[in-house]
């Protein structure tokens, strides 16, 4: 996936926004990597331009070697948002069979629903979950088609702190098994640097891309890994970015 | 496991119909009990009054003579309702549809609902008063008019609300679809049609009491039969008992067909927030 000079403007009362100026950004195949920013940095409108859901008013956009509606027609790509979205009057196995009906394809959501964890919970109807396990939910029903690139925006962002742990180490453990190329958005800084192999930096107002900080830790990882000095120092790193990148604001 | 489920196992089936979700009646004797005492001490003291005041029988007859109006004749009632019922009923379903049908055109088309949604309130704003006299001309004594009259006072709150509700999905479902390059008919039927169910019931709460209304002034304009024509013919004669009696019966047809919407609202929805107890 390739994002080359994007620009994004929309109008608004108070004139026009800039949501995101002259962005550029690689992700291979099997590749993690996570944006990090503040509020309305345009991370999101970057990843909703990848997925196709905006065109962008400038730059071009390359998702497996065509256009983003191309990767949609090809089932290619998985999309986990803040709020699941689930189909409220579908129990969990339907609302993760979704996908197989959209696209036609077939999968064992039996297995998957064991690999996310809620194979208990497949009767379930997500009105009787908690967060955490709907966005489990949410998770498998991203994966059923067997996607190319997963595009994940603030997945963990509306849990409580314990769920989030408990999800962002499942999803460590679920990719280091897939490999799937995954953009992932977050403004949790340790977050990004435990799960990715790359964090790209962004500031705001206009969005641009400030940074793009290697993540060189070994896996497979473990949380154990957050107390190390080269954690510490990556996460030092992105931070100082995020910071320098407010100050030239100023 | 921090996520534990908060409530009982859901039913086993999965599809996009509805799920039928039998649950135990959970009202307290007290509840039910304490309108009938209500109701009774009412009628009561009314019989009462009537009878110590001498209060004449044509202004006020007493529950006793109208309970003697209704058992005397049932068959009159009986026959008059279930006139009134085919017409309101009859009307009820072609405004649903033909709302319905007008209603997805116009929610997926901004340019279609500018186009419609003027003469669709014109509909809504026409007296039916002032129309029905033309339906009579156009379509005799029959019961077409009366079904067209309650179809008019229906169709209206059945559009808007099918529109509303075709609209109002989920942000992230919908993007989460068309990040599968998910049809419109996919869409439609897997996302939009089920999100606008709590509005179409909504719509059908307000519509059935109003097709009711729709069919009885109809037929009290022509006279034909029905219970409209039923209280012409007891005002008429000064029949305050039947009059009485007309009413018992319109405002229990009234109920009933509401407790049929809300039942089936009840199995049809209960994966809705307002049926989960929130």
């Amino acid at each position: 996936m390739e994002v080359r000079d994007l620009s994004h403007r929309y109008p608004s009362s108070a004139g026009e926004v800039v949501a995101l100026e002259r962005a550029s950004l690689r992700v291979g195949a099997g590749e993690f990597v996570s944006i990090v920013g503040p509020s309305g940095c345009g991370k999101t409108t970057l990843l909703r331009a990848v997925a196709g859901l905006i065109a962008a008013t400038g730059g071009e956009v390359r998702v497996l070697g065509g256009a983003p509606e191309d990767a949609q027609r090809a089932h290619a790509l998985g999309l986990v948002t803040q709020e699941p979205g689930l189909l409220a009057w579908r129990s969990v196995e339907a609302n993760v069979r979704l996908p197989l009906e959209i696209t036609g394809t077939s999968a064992d959501v039996d297995a998957l629903l064991e690999r996310v964890g809620i194979a208990a919970f497949a009767r379930y109807r997500p009105g009787q979950l908690s967060g955490g396990m709907r966005q489990r939910v949410a998770l498998a029903r991203a994966l059923a088609h067997g996607p190319r690139l997963l595009l994940m925006d603030e997945p963990f962002g509306a849990l409580d702190e314990l769920s989030r742990e408990e999800l962002r180490l499942e999803l460590l453990a679920l990719w280091e098994r897939e490999r799937i190329a995954v953009l992932f958005v977050t403004h949790a800084i340790h977050e990004a640097v435990l799960l990715s192999d790359r964090v790209v930096v962004m500031s705001g107002s206009p969005g641009r891309i400030v940074a793009d900080v290697a993540i060189d830790l070994p896996r497979p990882r473990s949380e154990a890994l957050e107390s190390t000095p080269r954690f510490v120092a990556l996460t030092g790193e992105v931070r100082a970015a995020l910071r320098d990148a407010s100050r030239g604001l100023r | 496991m921090v996520d534990t489920p908060v409530r009982a196992p859901a039913p086993a089936d999965m599809s996009d119909l509805p799920v039928l979700n039998v649950r135990p009646p959970r009202q307290p004797l007290i509840a039910v009990a304490l309108p009938v005492i209500v109701v009774v001490a009412i009628l009561a003291g009314w019989e009462a009054w009537v009878r110590i005041a001498h209060v004449q029988r044509y202004l006020l007859p007493p529950p006793t003579a109208i309970a003697q109006a209704l058992a005397g004749d049932p068959m009159r009632f009986i026959e008059a309702a279930a006139v009134s019922l085919g017409a309101a009923l009859g009307g009820l379903l072609i405004a649903t549809m033909g709302a319905f049908s007008l209603g997805v055109l116009m929610a997926h088309s901004r340019a279609l609902e500018r186009a419609l949604y003027p003469p669709a309130l014109l509909l809504k704003v026409m007296p039916i008063v002032a129309v029905y006299p033309l339906f009579l001309i156009w379509f005799g004594f029959g019961i077409w008019p009366r079904v067209l009259i309650a179809a008019l006072i229906t169709f209206f709150p059945v559009l808007v609300n099918t529109v509303i509700g075709l609209r109002s999905v989920d942000p992230q479902a919908h993007d989460f679809l068309r990040a599968l390059h998910a049809s419109r008919s996919q869409v439609f039927w897997r996302l939009r049609l089920p999100s606008s169910l709590p509005y179409l019931f909504a719509a059908l709460r307000i519509s059935v009491p109003l097709s009711l209304i729709g069919a009885v002034v109809a037929e009290f304009l022509s006279g034909a039969s029905g219970m409209g024509q039923l209280i012409l013919v007891a005002n008429g004669d000064f029949d305050t008992p039947a009059l009485f009696g007309a009413v018992i019966v319109l405002a229990a047809l009234g109920v009933s067909l509401t407790v049929g919407i809300s039942y089936l609202e009840r199995r049809v929805l209960d994966w809705h927030e307002s049926y989960r107890g929130v």
